[in-house]
Order: C-alpha cells, then sequence, then structure tokens
C-alpha cells in the first residue's frame, strides 16, 4: 500500500538534491574558515583585475599628462598612493565578500542539516515498516 | 476573486505538467527579445542584424542556462561596439570585464535581473525593477539591478554620441578613448539610478520579510515611495532631470506589477491566522502559521443518460 507521507518527503528530498542540493553539499564540505577563506582569496583576484583595469583606464584617458608629468613626480610618493588606493579598494571588497559568504554558509548548513533530519525521518520510516 | 486564484492554480499545474517544453519556451522568447532589441537599438553590424543569425542563437539560448544568454547579449553587444568603434569596444569590453567579476561573485543565479532592467528601460518602465527584484530576490539582487542600469546607460550614451565618435576617426586613438570614457563617464542620470533602485531593492527586501501582517503590501508601499525620493534627491545631487509624469506613471505600473507578484507568489488569508504551541524533548515551539489562499477544484461529473438504455430487440418478420 502506498504510503502519502513518504512519498511526499522523499519527493520533498529528490527536489532538493535536485535543485539546491548539490550546490550546498558542495558548499558543506568546506570547513566554515576554509569556505570563506577561498571565496575571499577569490575576490582579492577578481578586485586586483578590476583595479588594473580601472587603473590602465585612467592611464589611457590621461596619457598625455600622464607622460609629460611621469619625469617631474615623485614615483615612489606615486606608487605608495596608488597602493592604499588599491588596498582600500580590495579591503573594502573583500569584507563584502566576507560577509556575503558568511550568510551563504550558514544559510548552506542550515538547509543540509534540515535535510540531513528529513533522511533520518525516512529510515525511520522505513524501520518501522520492517 | 475566486476565478483568478483557480485561474492561478491552473496555470501552476500547467507549468508543472509541461515545465520540460514550458522553460525551453520562456528562455527562447527571452533570448529572442533580448538580442532583437539589443539589434534594433545598436545594429551597427549588419552580421548580427540578420534574423536568421538571431533566430539560430535563441534556439540555442532555450536549451541552456539564463547565464548564457547573457554572455550571448554581452558578445552580440561587443560586435556591434566593434563596428562603431574600436575604442567603444575596449570602453564596453573592460566594463563588461568589471561587471562580470563583480556581478558572479555574488549572485549568479539573478541573470534574469540582469536582462530585464534594459528591457524594462526600453520599454519606459524601469520602476517595476526595484520592487520586482526586492519582492523575489535578495539583498544581492541590487548588485544585479545595477549592473543593467549601468550596461542601459552606457549603451545609451554611446548611441547618443555615435555620430561624434564617427567623426573623430581622424584623431589619433588616445583623443577617441578618452572622448569614449567622458562620454560613459558623464552619464549622471546611471548613477542616480543605480544608488536610487539599489537602496530601494535593500527597503523592499527588508520590510518584506518583516514578521508582520500584509508584509508585502508594505513593502511595494513603502518601495514605490522610498524609489521616488531617492530619485528626488539623487535629481537634485547629480542634477539629472528625470521626469515626473514617467516617474509616476512607472511608479504606478511598479505597484500594479507588484500586487501581481503578491497574487503570485505569496498570496495568504490573515483572517485565518493560527497560533499554535507545542513541545517536544528539547523546544517549545510557538509558530504562527498563515494559511495560502487555496481553492478546491469543482469535480465535473459526466452524467451519461442513455449508456444504460437497452437497444431494442430486432424486429422478427
Amino acid at each position: 500500500m502506498i504510503d502519502q507521507d513518504k512519498i511526499i518527503l522523499m519527493t520533498r528530498l529528490a527536489s532538493y538534491e535536485k535543485n539546491e542540493g548539490k550546490k550546498n553539499e558542495a558548499i558543506g564540505r568546506y570547513f566554515r574558515s576554509d569556505y570563506i577563506g577561498w571565496q575571499v582569496l577569490k575576490s582579492i583576484v577578481s578586485g586586483t583585475i578590476c583595479f588594473l583595469i580601472v587603473a590602465a583606464g585612467y592611464v589611457v584617458y590621461d596619457f598625455e599628462n600622464f607622460m609629460l608629468d611621469i619625469y617631474k613626480i615623485d614615483l615612489l610618493e606615486y606608487a605608495q598612493s596608488i597602493l592604499k588606493k588599491y588596498v582600500i579598494f580590495v579591503g573594502i571588497y573583500a569584507v563584502i565578500t566576507y560577509i556575503v559568504f558568511t550568510f551563504k554558509y550558514a544559510g548552506a548548513r542550515k538547509k543540509l542539516k534540515t535535510y540531513a533530519h528529513n533522511l533520518n525521518k525516512l529510515s525511520r520510516e522505513y524501520n518501522n515498516v520492517e | 476573486m475566486t476565478s483568478l486564484v483557480m485561474a492561478r492554480q491552473m496555470i501552476k499545474r500547467f507549468y508543472s505538467k509541461y515545465e520540460a517544453f514550458v522553460l525551453p519556451i520562456i528562455k527562447f522568447l527571452i533570448g529572442l527579445i533580448c538580442l532583437l532589441i539589443i539589434n534594433g537599438r545598436l545594429g551597427y553590424m549588419s552580421q548580427l542584424n540578420s534574423f536568421v543569425i538571431v533566430l539560430m542563437v535563441a534556439l540555442m539560448c532555450s536549451f541552456m542556462p539564463l547565464n548564457f544568454t547573457v554572455f550571448v547579449a554581452a558578445v552580440f553587444v561587443l560586435g556591434h561596439m566593434y563596428k562603431l568603434s574600436l575604442e567603444c569596444l575596449l570602453v564596453v569590453g573592460a566594463l563588461f570585464m568589471i561587471l562580470f567579476l563583480l556581478y558572479f561573485r555574488f549572485s549568479p543565479n539573478d541573470t534574469i535581473a540582469v536582462l530585464l532592467t534594459p528591457i524594462c528601460f526600453i520599454m519606459k518602465i524601469p520602476y517595476i525593477m526595484p520592487i520586482a527584484a526586492g519582492l523575489l530576490g535578495g539583498p544581492t539582487s541590487a548588485v544585479s539591478v545595477g549592473c543593467g542600469v549601468v550596461v542601459y546607460y552606457v549603451l545609451e550614451a554611446l548611441i547618443g554620441g555615435a555620430g561624434s565618435i564617427n567623426s573623430l576617426a581622424d584623431e589619433e586613438m588616445t583623443t577617441r578613448l578618452k572622448f569614449v570614457i567622458d562620454t560613459v563617464l558623464s552619464n549622471k542620470p546611471m548613477l542616480a539610478f543605480v544608488f536610487a533602485f539599489g537602496i530601494t531593492i535593500l527597503i523592499v527586501y527588508g520590510v518584506r520579510r518583516l514578521r508582520v501582517y500584509y508584509a508585502w503590501f508594505i513593502a511595494i508601499g513603502v518601495g514605490v515611495l522610498a524609489d521616488i525620493v531617492l530619485l528626488l534627491i539623487f535629481d537634485l545631487i547629480f542634477d539629472t532631470h528625470v521626469s515626473g509624469g514617467s516617474m509616476i506613471l512607472g511608479s504606478f505600473v511598479a505597484i500594479l506589477v507588484g500586487i501581481v507578484l503578491q497574487f503570485l507568489f505569496f498570496h495568504v488569508d490573515y483572517e485565518r491566522t493560527e497560533k499554535l504551541q507545542f513541545e517536544d524533548d528539547e523546544y517549545y515551539y510557538y509558530v504562527k502559521a498563515i494559511p495560502k489562499v487555496t481553492v478546491s477544484n469543482t469535480q465535473k461529473k459526466v452524467k451519461k443518460i442513455n449508456s444504460s438504455r437497452k437497444k431494442p430487440a430486432p424486429r422478427e418478420d
């Protein structure tokens, strides 16, 4: 005889596995610090590429003045000011990444916990039948 | 109202039954509309304007994830920009690269918002985007809608400046590049809309998640008001001259769209709210359950009138 509750539970589990499950499982394999650290590292690389694109655009935009001033300016001071801007930009970006992915990790763990709870429930129901 | 609820249930049933066909058709239509609009607005590269190519690419989009449609749309835009001038290609390419790196880090599932925002701007109803994204998406939708706003305004600025860019054909490359960057950066309405829409999405999302009755309706109202106020403030700051009439009309459409979304995705009956209390070994539970509005299907009974009637026996002559 068909057990309706069991079928509902199994459908729910299968739907979760098909949609969000894979992604959350991948997140759940990491320790919290490892996952967030990896995401922050990726953001630092992305942020660096973005900064380089913007910096290149700025140099090309003001190319004539840049070439005229390059012999007059204190290069060390100029490099320091660029480095400061880079650190601020990438720092803010990394902090935002940390916050966003902390929430994402917590959400994924919570859903995995519910999934495991439902699996146990299903397993108990099978044991009861036997 | 009952018939509306029944219609909604029918649509849901139809979608779940024919999902394998409906989803590709929706993706195909999104791809087709998006590419036709790009070709209609830009259309500098004649090879890409061919309807056969658009149709083939849209068909490809129908069997791929939505992110592929965004990729294809970006390739089409870059193709048209290349035909306009190499400098436009460089600037738009760099912009896409930055948006790609920022956007895909946080909200890779909000592709639809990036595609729909420029389309809504072209259709003169951009005000529905922050309300819809706040109701259906998350806080990171602000990034997706922001990307859409930036793409729209940059392309519009370059379309507007196309004549001037072509007239600088004899100038040096750096001069042309400077002109293109100036055209893009002098786009103040873009900043106003990015900030206003971003903040509005966060407000709508925050309010609709509140544990209060009619949270979605409150979120729609607060969102529309916040959007208008923010746009007026940024209008003063950036001196953007946003049209008041279109803002009010657009906000009215946004309210209507918000109500439709509420009906489709969060139609509950607050009057039948139940407050329950129970316990297990570890916790006490205080639960507030609000039932969804549903209508049971009317059972159709087919009454066979002649089924039991016996055939007359053949006459024996």
